[in-house]
């Protein structure tokens, strides 16, 4: 049996912003850090693409909807829809 | 005590005495139910990030304290009634909070405004430079 050829190639290594830089706090008032974790279209992204470990993927996810509440971030499109 | 932190959005052609007044009546539903007043701070106006009742802009009001949920429950019942307020959120950050805390809390804030009240003195034109809105789209 010929063996399946290598897909991955090239991935770097990701990890949790969050636990690398330690001053760096979760906050629904902190909009700048939060577009990081949000898609053009608002959406958040996933865990698997951003990296981020599951303790901090969770505060952030809470954090973001807050911010959306309160019209920091869109729910849907760009920000200036 | 618990404490909170309320933020509401008030409508962009309300005058100063219309914000003036939501705030007071704010603060004073705080007060009357034996809350501290940690801090309260008008953002200004601000671009909301999408229309609350067809408004694009919005005068953010943000307010820290100690209070009781009786406390709470007021001011968003005045909040609803309100027509000048486009939208509110109440977040409990501390379950409970004692006078010492409050102190602390205060403490930490008159530092935070000291410190930048010195970098602003000493290089004005940076402080300003970072006060302006951001404005970057780019997310990715």
């Amino acid at each position: 049996m010929a063996q399946r050829p290598q897909k991955k190639l090239f991935t770097r290594r990701k990890s949790c912003r969050f636990c690398g830089e330690k001053d760096l706090v979760i906050n629904y008032k902190d909009v700048k850090t939060l577009r990081s974790f949000v898609s053009e279209r608002g959406k958040i992204i996933p865990r698997r693409i951003v990296g981020t470990c599951a303790t901090h993927q969770r505060q952030l996810c809470e954090a973001i909807k807050q911010a959306r509440q309160i019209a920091f971030l869109p729910y849907a499109g760009s920000s200036q829809g | 005590m618990r404490r909170y932190e309320t933020i509401f959005i008030l409508r962009p052609n309300a005058g100063e005495d219309e914000i003036h007044r939501v705030v007071e009546s704010t603060s004073k539903i705080i007060l009357d139910e034996k809350g501290t007043i940690i801090e309260l701070d008008k953002w200004g106006m601000k671009k909301l990030a999408y229309l609350i009742k067809k408004e694009s802009l919005g005068y953010y009001v943000y307010c820290d304290y100690a209070g009781t949920p009786a406390a709470v429950t007021e001011i968003e019942r005045k909040f609803r009634i309100d027509d000048s307020v486009l939208k509110y959120m109440t977040i409990k950050t501390a379950a409970s909070i004692t006078e010492e805390g409050i102190q602390e809390a205060l403490a930490v804030i008159a530092a935070k405004a000291n410190a930048l009240l010195e970098s602003e003195e000493t290089e004005e034109s940076d402080s300003a430079d970072a006060e302006k809105p951001k404005t970057t789209e780019e997310t990715e």
